[in-house]
C-alpha cells in the first residue's frame, strides 16, 4: 500500500461531505506512505463533482459518467474501483461506511484481494503497516487494527471522522476506460424522499426525537425548526421509527445509523443501549427529558428535565435571535 | 426452489460484551447464544417467499459455528426452516472479515440454491462486508437491504432502501440478497414448529470438504487485531430542573454558548 484512493460517494453530484473529508484524508495518508492522493467520481454529475474536488489536495481525480453506473445496482462501481485501483497501484482505498459505501467494499475486498478495516474513525501510518482504529461493539470497545502488508487494503470510513480541509488544486481528471462487463441487477426505479435535507450521519448536528414526543407532528413542528436553526438534521429513535412516526433511515441506534456529530440533542429519548450506540460518539450531547431518572441521563453532558414541547420553541427563538444578531 | 439463508451466532445482545485479552476473541462462555437478530429478518424473508412460492421451496439455513453451538439453530428450524448446514471448524478460529467470507462462499458453493438471503450487519461487530464479499466470490448479483421481494417469471424484483429513499431493482435468480429491519417481524416459532424442530436435520461440515486454496483462521486473515480498549469514559453530565420553558431554553443556551457550539 503505497498510494491511497478516495471514493466520492454522491447522488447525481449533489455532494456529501464524507467525499471532502475522504479526499482531504487520503492526501494526509499519501504523504505518510509517501505515494499519491486521487479520488474516484462516477455516474451522473461526476465531471461537475470532480470540478469542485479540484479545490482539495488530490493529485488525481479519476472519473467517468457511464450511465451504466446510474443504471444498475453498485456492479459498475466496483468495475469501475477495481480498474482505478489497478490502474494506480498498490494502494489503501478509503470508502465512506454507509448504506452503499459497506456494499461496495465487501465485493471491492474479494476483487482486490484486500484487507478490510469497517467503521474506521482514524487512521495511522506505522512504519509500512497501516493501522486503523474503529469502535466495535457497539462502541463499547475501540480497536486497532493493521492492515498485514498487502497490495491492497480499504477503510469503510464513518462520515465526520476526518475534517475537510481544501488547499493546495492542481489536480489532474482523467476519463476511466468504460469496462467490459454486463451488469446483472438493474435500477428500474429510484425514487428520493426528503430530497435536499443534511445526510443525518454527515450533519455537524443532529436533534433526535423519542418516545416522548408522542406522535409524528412534533418532529415537523419542533424538531425541524430547531434544527433548521442550527444547521442541523432530525433523527430519531428507534421507538418513533417503530411506530411510524419517522421513516426508518431516520433511526439512529444499533440497528439504524450511527452518527457522530458535533452536537446531539436528545429529545424525549430515554437513551436505552439500543440508542445510546448509536449516538454515544457525539461531540457535545444535551437531553431534553420529563424524568430526570432516565438513563440518557448518566451519559449526556447537560440533561435539562422539563416540558420539550415548551422547551424546545423558545431555544429555537434564542438560537435564530442569536444569529440574526451575529449577520 | 431452494432458497439459503445465512444465520450468524451471536452473544445475547443485551448482554455485556467483553473480548478476552489473551486470546482478543469475543467471550462466549457463560453468555447465552442467539441467531444474530439482523438475520431472524433474513430467515423471515426465505419462509415468507416459501409460503407463497409452494411447499416444493426447502429453506435451509447455513452457519458459520463452533460446533459446541449449533443447536441454536433448533431455533430456526422451529420458526420453519427445512434443514440446517453448519461449517464448523477450530481452524476457522480468529479468521477476519477476509477468511470468514472466503470459507462460506466454498461451503455455500456445495449448495445448490435459486436465492441467497444474508442479515444485513451483525449484532456483534458489524463490518458489513460479508454480504457484498459473498456474493462477489460465488459471482452473484448483490441487492441489499431489501423490505418487499417479489419473484416474477423466473427473476427477482426487489424494493430495496437507499441512505436516500428507495430502489425498485431488477434482477436474475440466482442473486444474493440481504433484507432491511423494514422487511417485518421476525415470526415465532408455534408449538408445533418447536415439536417438529427436534425431528429435522442440523447437518455439520469441515474445512477438509472445502477444497480450499488458501489458508483460513487467523493465519488466512488479511488484518491482525493489535490492540482494543474500552472508550474514554463520558461522565455524567450537569441536571437542570427546568421550572419553564423559557428557563430550560436558556438553560440549554448557556451551556452551547460555553461550548461555543452557537
Amino acid at each position: 500500500m503505497k498510494h491511497v484512493i478516495a471514493y466520492a460517494e454522491h447522488r447525481a453530484g449533489e455532494t456529501r461531505k464524507v467525499t471532502f473529508e475522504l479526499a482531504s484524508e487520503a492526501r494526509r495518508l499519501a504523504q505518510s506512505l509517501g505515494g499519491k492522493a486521487s479520488v474516484v467520481v462516477l455516474g451522473s454529475g461526476a465531471r461537475q463533482l470532480a470540478e469542485q474536488l479540484k479545490a482539495y489536495p488530490v493529485d488525481t481525480i479519476y472519473v467517468s459518467e457511464d450511465r451504466d453506473v446510474d443504471a444498475y445496482l453498485l456492479d459498475p462501481v466496483v468495475e469501475y474501483l477495481a480498474a482505478a485501483a489497478r490502474k494506480v497501484g498498490p494502494s489503501l482505498i478509503l470508502i465512506p461506511n454507509t448504506l452503499s459505501g459497506r456494499d461496495i467494499a465487501g465485493r471491492l475486498m474479494v476483487r482486490l484481494g484486500a484487507g478490510i478495516v469497517a467503521d474506521v474513525v482514524d487512521v495511522k501510518v506505522e512504519g509500512d503497516s497501516v493501522v486503523c482504529i474503529s469502535p466495535k461493539l457497539g462502541g463499547a470497545l475501540v480497536t486497532h487494527c493493521a492492515l498485514r502488508p498487502a497490495d491492497y487494503g480499504i477503510a469503510t470510513v464513518r462520515p465526520n471522522a476526518f475534517a475537510a480541509a481544501p488547499g493546495g488544486g492542481g489536480a489532474q481528471v482523467e476519463e476511466l476506460e468504460k469496462p467490459a462487463a454486463i451488469y446483472a441487477a438493474a435500477i428500474e426505479r429510484d425514487v428520493v424522499e426528503g430530497a435536499g435535507e443534511l445526510a443525518l450521519e454527515e450533519a455537524p448536528v443532529v436533534i433526535a426525537g423519542g418516545r416522548g414526543l408522542g406522535g409524528p407532528e412534533p418532529f415537523e413542528t419542533l424538531l425541524k425548526p430547531l434544527a433548521r436553526a442550527l444547521g442541523g438534521a432530525v433523527g430519531a429513535s428507534r421507538a418513533a421509527a417503530d411506530a411510524g412516526w419517522v421513516p426508518y433511515n431516520l433511526q439512529i441506534g444499533q440497528t439504524g445509523k450511527t452518527v457522530t456529530p458535533n452536537l446531539y440533542i436528545a429529545v424525549g429519548i430515554s437513551g436505552a443501549i439500543q440508542h445510546k450506540v448509536g449516538m454515544r460518539s457525539s461531540g457535545t450531547i444535551v437531553a431534553i427529558n420529563k424524568d430526570g431518572g432516565a438513563p440518557i441521563a448518566e451519559f449526556s453532558d447537560l440533561l435539562v428535565v422539563g416540558d420539550a414541547f415548551r422547551i424546545v420553541p423558545e431555544l429555537t427563538k434564542l438560537i435564530e435571535t442569536a444569529k440574526g444578531q451575529v449577520s | 426452489m431452494k432458497i439459503v439463508v445465512t444465520i450468524k451466532l451471536v452473544p445475547e445482545p443485551n448482554a455485556e460484551k467483553r473480548i478476552d485479552p489473551q486470546t482478543k476473541r469475543l467471550v462466549r462462555s457463560g453468555v447465552e447464544t442467539v441467531l444474530n437478530p439482523y438475520d431472524e429478518y433474513a430467515l423471515e424473508a426465505g419462509l415468507q417467499l416459501k409460503e407463497r412460492i409452494g411447499s416444493d421451496t426447502r429453506v435451509t439455513v447455513f452457519s458459520m459455528a463452533p460446533e459446541g453451538l449449533k443447536e441454536t439453530l433448533r431455533r430456526a428450524l422451529a420458526m420453519g426452516a427445512d434443514d440446517a448446514l453448519v461449517l464448523s471448524d477450530s481452524a476457522l478460529e480468529g479468521s477476519d472479515v477476509w477468511a470468514t467470507a472466503y470459507a462460506m462462499a466454498r461451503a455455500l458453493r456445495s449448495l445448490e440454491f435459486d436465492l441467497l438471503i444474508v442479515g444485513g450487519l451483525t449484532d456483534d461487530s458489524s463490518t458489513g462486508a460479508v454480504p457484498g464479499a459473498l456474493a462477489e466470490h460465488l459471482g452473484l448479483p448483490c441487492i441489499t437491504n431489501a423490505r418487499k421481494i417479489e419473484i416474477r417469471d423466473g427473476a427477482l424484483e426487489v424494493e430495496r432502501e437507499t441512505d436516500a429513499g428507495y430502489q425498485i431493482v431488477r434482477g436474475p435468480l440466482p442473486s444474493l440478497l440481504t433484507t432491511a429491519l423494514t422487511f417485518g417481524e421476525p415470526r415465532y416459532a408455534s408449538l408445533k414448529g418447536i415439536m417438529g424442530a427436534k425431528k429435522k436435520t442440523i447437518a455439520t461440515i469441515g474445512i477438509a470438504e472445502l477444497a480450499l486454496e488458501s489458508p483460513v483462521g487467523t493465519g488466512g486473515s488479511k488484518t491482525t487485531l493489535q490492540s482494543f480498549a474500552p472508550p474514554e469514559v463520558r461522565g455524567k453530565g450537569k441536571t437542570i430542573e427546568a421550572a419553564d420553558g423559557v428557563a430550560g431554553a436558556q438553560a440549554i443556551f448557556a451551556f452551547l454558548q460555553e461550548q461555543k457550539l452557537v
